[in-house]
């Protein structure tokens, strides 16, 4: 019962703020493991005996703490591990820690429903519930071959021990945000490919921009189409070279977006999401002969500067202008 | 100042265009003083009738055109050869091609041009996708061409290339030469596109460049100014994409305007084009001369009032003339049925035949006897039905079964020297060969002769919500909930509908949030949105058919398909056979086959002893569900009434059941006098001997008829004609007065003249045909002999065909509740049709059991249930799963029923079997199965389907419950509830408080008697059916819950008119899946709290009233139609003005009663159930 995690009621904002309150937890312990955009998980294995407090108290502290310094309220689960802290994170309300402890664990689990196991998406979800293997307590039951039949013999292995409570993850400190997204709807069903592409430009900027301001670089791209009957359609694909630049990944996006022929869907909105991040300086770059390229990324960089002093909608490129 | 005539005007029945229908259009122009008018909708003449009757009251002239997308000279039919591929897009589909040029064509040489207007439209039609007009077929002597500004000249033009403009312009000169005319439209667009002034001035002087005469016209597409949205709605309806305002919307010009009008948009394009300003008379005076040119009459030409039936030779009259041929067929009919030695006979079939050949009638009577005869041979059930069977030449011809003299049937009520119209002989075939006896026909006669007839679909309000929807962006799931809501009503009475109906306060109370969306749906109203095949009609002609009426491929089967519907093809003196396909003629069918393979026992159905005791004792118990005609709620009621133990009596129940009957009060005093408790009175003596067999009350037309005859002393025709005129308020005063005159002259007193008359008038014309009657009453009596006599086939067959008027869900409850074992869907027992099947025999008795089909799991392929069924028996899951290659959801969808449960292991672990054997095909890594035993499916530890999940799994892939009825496991709260099952019910006392429960299997709001909406309902609850009223003060509470669930609790008064004839009439209603969920998730306790409140009623009952009174004329002018979606119960007044529905027969009529109420129906499979999420699939 050492391992918080903590979801920062934020605005919904960029992250913009997390990186604060992660400072916050890590006054508490440096095993701190940002979840963006909103929560962490923080282990306190060292702090309980340091503090000489139990998790259970801590996890008021730190309550009262984001409260008073940073105006952001939270709630917080508490487990032996990262996974049952997560789970029992969904159980707690501002003020209310929700803890499970080492005993508890299986009663714990038993009822729940098996989409609520972190790792199990929406797909293993519906295989498991067609098998009659609803909730966490039949998983456990289900002989471990039987598992492995149904969703592959790594994840059945998996399965089932995080079914029956074993918890073998840890805190990672320093794992950085994996992916950063941004959306644009529609106020209309929208079938124009023209107005489609300024969305997926727009968002392209914004991304290249946050990308730039995190000093990271993406390793491939996400778009998410969705439609007016509430479906959506997903294309990933990994860029050619790590980058934050915004031409890049424009680039990129406009290819997955053409891959898809769209001629009369009825789009709500598109949404980009970059994936895949490092810090920009661990990132190669090809270069070329051609001074295009290097004009256009040392144009951005003046534009970036520009935004940071004139606001971000300072410059822009001309198609989004009006 | 030279009138003016619009050339170039559509309709509604370009689908999806016109705004307007083409009465519309024909009043308009003759209220703004035109002389004539075109009607030239894309791709069809399919209103031409309708507009030249339209025009013909409104004395305009009508003139004829289609407009036709033409492909390019060289280009073949296909025209994809220029364009690119795209991208096939991985959702909402592509964009609908448009881009063809389109041209008008007006028919100007009176037959002839008809004749070509008629082959170019077919011709349009033979093209794959969009009706496409290649260059081949693109010529005609008779017709006047419009290149107007969406021609391939047109958008030359617009393009600025008026050298390419006068190059494309060359081989339309070759081809239509002096025909050609120039369009100039003019809408207020600015630019150079279609609609534009510069265009049209372009245009202008591209004419007077090249010589070829300009026309103007205005390229109309709604009668009225300010249609413009509509017309935007129908384009998104069209294109499949929303109204998108920067794309360009409808300039709201298009409105078929004056010659004033007109004259102004000329003298703007001849000053734009750079001419004098006299030039626009010269402009106008050109559009006159081409509208002068056009001379296609419509009785002449359109061969309007004129018949024509196929060629004698074609019909087996050989050599000789058609009429000395039925002649003889009918001499040699009377020897093979045995009537040679009666002298009436003889009589009348000599006086049929002087009818017959006093019309020239004989090569349809012919005809007829062909097909009859054809589909008989094709061992095909076949039955004559309608007024067809009072002709003993039809008998005899062998197309009627009943004879006609014996059950007193008239050849007059059919057809008569002082008839005119076409004779009507429908035939019933059994539906699942309908198609096949089409192809018959049409191999027979050849497609030259034949063609089934088209059957618009017109907008009503669900279809109208969803198009406009669509095309406002709104979201599909709201839309979807809000079309739902509705009955099926009238699109144009969305609004007032939402401010009376009971079951639609709720969406009434955010009406205000949809904005444009009632207007737009209501001037939707009645536009066709679609052709589809009519179910029954075939037409018949000589081989001049096509020439007559254009035709097109229907979408499933490519039959020929004339674009006239019904009514239309009767005008144009088409003659049209109705072949109907009858469920309840193949599911005796089936059930006959199956007999004989499982007994081997031959059943002749036409030839089943009459009065078999046991079967009028199964109607007399009113367990009739599933008997022809006699199985709906009210026909229970009627038959538990009436007692019928003779034929005669089904026929007269028949004809009771129908609206006329029960608005003209007869059934009461019938019941009454035939229980003996009233006495039999007759007007007067001479009338005895027609109204004896029904008790001195009458009932059908046939009555009618010889009353008349007997009172007035004109001939049996005559008096037809005079029944037929009854219906009609107008003649009906005249008929009075002529009724009295004959009557007195005939020696009646005034007393018996004005009681009779009092009994014609209310009789109108709503009484039934008697011919028709006994065409149904024969089916009746076979089908109930049928399941008193082989209850486990007919089930079968019922199932396997599915007719009548309830889910198979209730059949199947009632089989159980017969005592007919249900066996359980197996792969290795079920055909793909419900069987028979021995379940035990002891002493001689055998009980047969109904074995589930493969047909019915849900979205199995013919093909699949096929292979299945050939490859039985199967040894194992594995030997199944190889030679039976169900696909991977399909053999799911069995395990989870039990249809694989003989391989072993339980249903679960089958299903992990069965994916991975899927997988193991995929990936082709060998057929290993995990196989204990043998042959037994080795279990995987999976926790078996629950034995609600198994129920929920029937009704899921069967929607049917299979195992048990689906009430069953409820028992135990219903008798916490204190619920009263059905059986117990018919105990109940009258008056007394009872709740009843059940799943819901029927509801309608048919027309009754007071005048009010009455809701009823059936409930099944697994001992019987339980009838439901819901009258006017109970709707508020309760509308809303009975059509829009499938479970119910009510509360209702016991009703009692009969030993067995009772019904329950509803105060409240629960939602019974509802209560089922609290009582499982919060007690008793939760139940009571939710009994507590108040029932439905809930949000904004006051309200909307006051602005409703101002939306109404404006909302009248929108709405825009005069075409009629058949209003409820004919004879309706608009009830617009009227909101009740007067009948001639002095009731009134509910204006919401007769329409199919909200709610997807009864209740069948998937949606019934409330479903656990572990539940299985």
């Amino acid at each position: 019962m050492t391992i918080l995690c903590v979801r920062f009621q934020l605005p919904p904002v960029y992250e913009a703020a997390l990186p604060q309150l992660i400072g916050l937890l890590e006054e508490f312990t440096p095993v701190v493991q940002a979840l963006p955009p909103d929560a962490a998980l923080a282990d306190l294995r060292g702090a309980e005996r340091y503090f000489g407090r139990s998790a259970v108290e801590l996890a008021s502290v730190i309550r009262v703490r984001a409260l008073a310094l940073h105006g952001v309220d939270c709630v917080i689960g508490a487990g032996p591990g990262p996974m049952l802290a997560r789970m029992a994170l969904r159980d707690a309300r501002p003020g209310l820690t929700r803890a499970v402890s080492e005993d508890e664990v299986r009663e714990f689990l038993a009822d729940r429903p098996v989409v609520a196991l972190p790792g199990v998406g929406g797909r293993t979800a519906r295989t498991l519930c067609e098998y009659g293997l609803d909730t966490l307590g039949r998983v456990a039951a289900a002989p471990l071959s039987t598992l492995q039949r149904l969703v592959g013999a790594k994840a059945g292995r998996e399965l089932q021990e995080k079914a029956n409570g074993v918890d073998r993850g840890r805190v990672v400190p320093n794992a950085v945000s994996r992916s950063l997204a941004t959306e644009r709807p529609f106020t209309r069903d929208e079938l124009d490919p023209g107005r489609h592409r300024r969305a997926l430009l727009s968002a392209a900027e914004e991304l290249g921009a946050r990308l730039r301001a995190l000093d990271k670089v993406s390793r491939g791209l996400t778009l998410t189409v969705r439609y007016a009957d509430r479906t959506a359609t997903t294309r990933t694909r990994t860029l050619p070279e790590p980058t934050a630049h915004s031409a890049a990944l424009t680039k990129a996006a406009y290819g997955l977006y053409a891959a898809l022929g769209l001629q009369r869907a009825r789009v709500r909105s598109i949404a980009l999401r970059v994936e895949g991040l490092d810090p920009a300086e661990q990132a190669s770059h090809q270069l070329t002969f051609d001074p295009v390229d290097e004009k256009a990324r040392r144009i951005e960089e003046v534009a970036d500067r520009a935004r940071a002093k004139f606001g971000p909608r300072a410059v822009m490129p001309g198609s989004l202008a009006a | 100042m030279p009138g003016f005539t619009h050339l170039h005007t559509v309709s509604g029945f370009s689908l999806r265009y016109g705004a307007s229908h083409p009465e519309r259009l024909a009043e308009r122009a003759a209220e703004r003083g035109m002389d004539a008018l075109a009607l030239t909708d894309r791709d069809t003449v399919a209103g031409s009738v309708r507009f030249a009757k339209a025009c013909a009251k409104a004395g305009v002239r009508p003139l004829f055109g289609a407009e036709l997308a033409v492909a390019a000279p060289g280009a073949r039919g296909d025209g994809s050869v220029q364009r690119e591929r795209r991208r096939t897009p991985v959702r909402g589909g592509a964009f609908i091609d448009e881009s063809t040029p389109r041209v008008t064509f007006l028919a100007r040489d009176g037959a002839r041009g008809w004749a070509d207007l008629c082959r170019l439209i077919s011709a349009a039609h033979t093209a794959a996708g969009l009706p496409l007009l290649t260059w081949d077929d693109n010529h005609a002597d008779g017709l006047t061409v419009l290149l107007g500004p969406d021609s391939d000249v047109g958008r030359a033009l617009a393009a600025g290339r008026p050298d390419r403009a006068a190059r494309l312009l060359v081989p339309w000169r070759e081809v239509h030469g002096d025909a050609l005319r120039l369009e100039t439209v003019w809408h207020g667009r600015e630019g150079t596109g279609p609609g534009s002034l510069r265009l049209a001035a372009r245009t202008l002087g591209f004419a007077a460049e090249q010589r070829i005469r300009p026309v103007l016209s205005n390229a109309v597409r709604y009668a009225d100014p300010g249609l413009g949205p509509v017309a935007d709605v129908l384009d998104a309806a069209r294109r499949l994409v929303p109204v998108d305002p920067a794309k360009g919307l409808d300039s709201g010009a298009a409105w078929l305007k004056d010659a004033n009008g007109m004259l102004g948009a000329a003298e703007r394009i001849v000053e734009a084009a750079g001419f004098r300003r006299e030039a626009a008379l010269r402009l106008l005076e050109q559009t006159q001369a081409t509208a002068a040119e056009c001379l296609v009459d419509p009785e002449d030409d359109l061969g309007m009032g004129s018949v024509h039936f196929p060629e004698p030779h074609l019909v087996g009259a050989g050599g000789r003339t058609a009429q000395r041929a039925l002649a003889s067929r009918a001499a040699a009919g009377m020897v093979l049925r045995g009537y040679t030695g009666r002298r009436e006979y003889w009589e009348r079939m000599h006086r049929e035949l002087d009818i017959i050949a006093h019309h020239g009638f004989a090569s349809y009577f012919l005809t007829v006897s062909q097909v009859v005869d054809d589909v008989r041979d094709m061992g095909i059930r076949v039955a004559a039905r309608g007024s067809g069977a009072g002709s003993l030449v039809n008998h005899l011809l062998g197309i009627a079964h009943a004879d006609p003299v014996e059950h007193g049937l008239l050849m007059e009520r059919f057809l008569s020297k002082e008839r005119v119209v076409l004779p009507d002989i429908d035939i019933d075939v059994e539906s699942a060969r309908r198609l096949e006896v089409y192809r018959a026909i049409i191999g027979r006669f050849g497609t030259e002769r034949v063609a089934t007839v088209a059957m618009p679909e017109t907008y009503r309000v669900r279809h109208a919500i969803r198009d406009v929807g669509a095309a406002l962006s709104m979201d599909p799931a709201e839309i979807d909930r809000v079309a739902k809501s509705f009955p099926h009503i009238r699109a144009r009475d969305a609004r007032a509908a939402l401010d009376e109906l009971p079951e639609l306060r709720e969406l009434a109370g955010e009406k205000e949030k949809y904005g444009r969306l009632w207007e737009l749906v209501e001037a939707l109203d009645a536009l066709p949105r679609g052709v589809a095949m009519h179910p029954c009609g075939v037409l018949l002609s000589d081989a001049s058919l096509l020439t007559r009426t254009p035709v097109m491929p229907t979408s499933g089967e490519g039959f020929p398909m004339a674009q006239f519907d019904k009514d239309d093809v009767e005008d144009l003196g088409l003659l049209k056979l109705d072949v109907l396909g009858v469920r309840m003629q193949s599911a005796m069918a089936h059930a006959v086959t199956e007999v004989e393979r499982a007994t081997g026992e031959r059943i002749d159905l036409d030839a089943v002893p009459e009065g078999d005791p046991a079967t009028y004792g199964l109607i007399r118990s009113t367990e009739t569900l599933g008997c022809f005609q006699i199985e709906s709620p009210g026909q229970r009621d009627l038959v538990g009434r009436l007692q019928p133990s003779t034929f005669h009596d089904l026929v007269v129940d028949i004809s009771l059941f129908r609206p006329g009957p029960v608005a003209a009060d007869m059934v009461r005093p019938f019941i009454e006098a035939r229980h003996g408790r009233a006495p039999v009175r007759y007007p007067h003596p001479d009338l005895e001997e027609p109204l004896k067999g029904t008790y001195g009350v009458v009932v059908f037309h046939e009555q009618v008829i010889d009353i008349v005859a007997i009172m007035t002393g004109c001939g049996r025709g005559e008096a037809d004609r005079v029944r037929r005129g009854l219906s009609d308020p107008e003649s009906q005063g005249r008929i009075k007065v002529w009724f009295a005159q004959r009557a007195e002259a005939n020696g009646y007193d005034a007393e018996t003249i004005q009681r009779t008359w009092g009994i014609v008038e209310a009789f109108g014309s709503y009484g039934f045909c008697k011919a028709h009657a006994v065409a149904f009453a024969v089916p009746t009596y076979q089908s109930a002999w049928l399941k008193a006599h082989h209850p486990a086939a007919f089930y079968a067959g019922l199932l396997t065909h599915d007719p009548g008027m309830y889910p198979k869900r209730l059949l199947l409850a009632d089989a159980r509740r017969r005592g007919v074992p249900i066996l359980p869907l197996d792969v290795n027992k079920s055909g793909v049709a419900h069987r028979i099947e021995l379940v035990s025999e002891s002493k001689g008795s055998k009980v047969w059991g109904l074995r589930l089909a493969l047909s019915d799991v849900h979205n199995i392929s013919e093909a699949e249930a096929a292979r299945i069924a050939e490859g039985q028996p199967y040894a194992s899951l594995l030997d199944f799963w190889e030679r039976a290659r169900p696909s991977r959801p399909l053999a799911g969808r069995l395990a989870q029923v039990g249809a694989l449960d003989a391989f072993g292991a339980n249903r679960r672990d089958l299903q992990l079997h069965l994916t991975e054997l899927h997988r193991g095909a995929r990936g082709g890594r060998g057929d290993q199965l995990p196989l204990s035993g043998g042959r037994r499916t080795a279990p995987a530890g999976l926790p078996d389907l629950t034995s609600a999940e198994k129920l929920s799994a029937e009704l899921g892939v069967l929607s049917m419950d299979a195992s048990r009825h689906l009430m069953d496991d409820h028992g135990a709260f219903l008798a916490e509830l204190g619920v009263v099952s059905a059986r117990r019910l018919r105990e109940a006392r009258h008056g007394e408080t009872v709740l009843v429960a059940g799943a819901k299997a029927a509801t309608q709001t048919p027309p009754i008697r007071s005048g009010k909406r009455v809701i009823f309902s059936t409930l099944d609850d697994g001992t019987g059916l339980v009838d439901l009223a819901f009258f006017d003060d109970s709707h508020d509470a309760c509308a809303h819950t009975v059509f829009h669930s499938w479970l119910l609790l009510v509360r209702g008064v016991v009703q009692r008119r009969g030993p067995r004839s009772l019904s329950v009439v509803g105060s409240a209603v629960w939602n019974l899946a509802d209560l089922l969920q609290v009582r499982q998730e919060e007690g008793l306790e939760g139940v009571a709290a939710r009994l507590a409140e108040p029932g439905g009623t809930g949000t904004g009952a006051a309200g909307t009233d006051g602005e409703d009174d101002g939306a109404g004329p404006a909302r009248r002018r929108l709405a825009g139609s005069d075409g009629r979606p058949a209003p409820a119960g004919s004879a309706a007044r608009d009830p617009m003005e009227d909101r009740r529905i007067r009948m001639p027969t002095g009731y009134e009529m509910h204006p919401w009663a007769d329409l199919r109420p909200a709610g997807e129906g009864p209740a069948v499979g998937r949606k019934l159930w409330h479903r656990s999420p572990g539940s299985a699939g």
